[in-house]
């Protein structure tokens, strides 16, 4: 990959009470474009997600060795201000997890987390990252009314708002349509088109087809080894590792 | 629901090796009739031009619906692109020659001039390379293709002579004239089959190796 890269690992190895979950992991990231992993289930793709904002550090047993760079920067150096990894390395999640607040709240509370106090800064934050998330047309008027009386689709919406909030640079997502309609889903992978202008997006998906339409790369991951990363055009056209054809040509998985 | 996916394409492949088998017989049979001059021959080669449209409009179909509904992806995807090219083209050596058997109906009652000059030879030259891309497609592979581009060759000069013989007959006793020129005419159409087996032959690279060539 010749673009510039955000994020790279090396030799990446993961343990979860002994069991060997990532092995020798070595990729890059590369900045504003959309990443796919994809792989069979208990691959190790979202283990590899997880570790890309630490979110694996709040399991027990677990051990890491190798290396994660973010913006050049060890993410695993004992100066690293987790909290400021997390903002900077947003999260989505399979099932969409409004807080049981407000819509507004729901968006407010990063930014108020980070120091944000004044009321006119968070209504800008709020309506722009409502904005940005394609949902505020839907919203707008209705700011007050609870975040769980949100459709499943407007909630995933909502919760990548939600991280927009806080200004990341990488956007995670671990299965975001899995749950939702093909309606659904197609805001969010339109959405996730947008989103590559500002941000660095990494999906995690079960969908194929899903990572062939909304990514620029793909990394092939298998019993927790990246077997072939690159060019969602070449690896879905002609992969050269012949586990990957087997794979995306439904022969296993 | 893979497994029944590729239950389908094979089948789909196999009857694709059928009907490019189909074409070439109909090549070969419009062929030996013109040598012949056997009017019956001809008229059963044109007979098949239905048969012929009526395999393609339902491989074609079976292809688009293996895409409708399963969206494949890497050597699936090309198999089904490569079988696309591969009924085309089929379709479209079987229709030159019901083509030349239309001539052989038109000219068979007047003998042969020159016995007819380098067409019988080129003719087995293209069916050869017909049947090697056909032969390529069928076992996936290539080295039945590999020197495609020389053999091109050779059939291109091999109409640009019949031209010119053609032209030379012609003028030494224009009541040549219709049967030299239909005499071209055949050895354009088989230069154009040998165009479509071309093409067979580098849409059978591309589904084995994933990578692009162009044979001229």
């Amino acid at each position: 990959m010749t673009e510039s890269t955000i994020i790279s690992t090396t030799n990446l190895n993961l343990w979860y009470n002994g069991k060997h979950a990532l092995e020798s992991v070595s990729m890059g990231i590369p900045k504003n474009r959309v990443t796919a992993l994809i792989g069979p289930s208990g691959c190790g793709k979202s283990t590899l997600l997880r570790c890309f904002n630490r979110l694996n550090d709040l399991i027990d047993h677990v051990k890491i060795t190798g290396e994660v760079l973010l913006d050049h920067a060890n993410i695993h150096a004992p100066d690293t201000d987790v909290v400021s990894l997390r903002r900077k390395v947003g999260m989505v999640f399979q099932k969409p997890n409004p807080f049981p607040k407000s819509i507004y709240e729901n968006i407010a509370y990063g930014p108020r987390v980070h120091g944000i106090r004044d009321k006119e800064e968070l209504d800008r934050i709020v309506e722009q990252s409502l904005r940005h998330a394609a949902i505020w047309d839907e919203v707008c008027d209705r700011l007050d009314d609870s975040a769980l009386g949100l459709s499943g689709g407007q909630q995933q919406r909502l919760c990548i708002a939600r991280t927009l909030a806080v200004n990341p640079e990488v956007i995670l997502m671990d299965e975001p349509c899995s749950a939702l309609d093909p309606i659904a889903t197609a805001k969010i992978e339109n959405l996730i088109e947008m989103l590559k202008k500002e941000y660095t997006v990494i999906i995690v998906t079960h969908n194929m087809q899903q990572a062939a339409r909304v990514s620029d790369y793909t990394g092939f991951m298998y019993l927790g080894r990246l077997v072939e990363c690159g060019r969602t055009s070449d690896l879905f056209e002609h992969p050269k590792e012949e586990l990957t054809e087997n794979y995306i040509t439904g022969r296993f998985g | 629901m893979a497994e029944k996916f590729h239950t389908e394409l094979e089948n789909v492949r196999l009857e694709t090796v059928a009907m490019a088998r189909f074409g070439r017989t109909m090549l070969r049979d419009a062929v030996d009739a013109l040598i012949r001059q056997d009017t019956d021959l001809a008229a059963s080669v044109v007979a098949r031009k239905d048969a012929i449209r009526e395999r393609e409009v339902e491989l074609e179909e079976r292809c688009y619906q293996l895409i409708a509904t399963n969206q494949p992806m890497a050597k699936d995807m090309r198999i089904i692109v490569c079988t696309l090219k591969v009924v085309a083209a089929s379709l479209r050596i079987g229709r030159y020659g019901k083509v030349i058997a239309r001539i052989v109906q038109e000219i068979a009652d007047r003998p042969h001039i020159d016995h007819m000059m380098s067409i019988p030879h080129m003719a087995d030259l293209v069916i050869e390379l017909v049947d090697d891309a056909t032969v390529a497609y069928e076992t996936d592979t290539t080295r039945k293709i590999a020197d495609f581009s020389a053999r091109d060759d050779t059939i291109d000069a091999l109409r640009h002579s019949i031209f010119r013989e053609g032209i030379s007959h012609m003028m030494e006793d224009p009541r040549s004239i219709s049967r030299c020129t239909h005499y071209i005419m055949v050895a354009r159409y088989l230069e154009r089959c040998a165009d479509h087996a071309c093409r067979i032959a580098e849409n059978v690279h591309y589904m084995h190796t994933g990578e692009r060539v162009e044979i001229h």
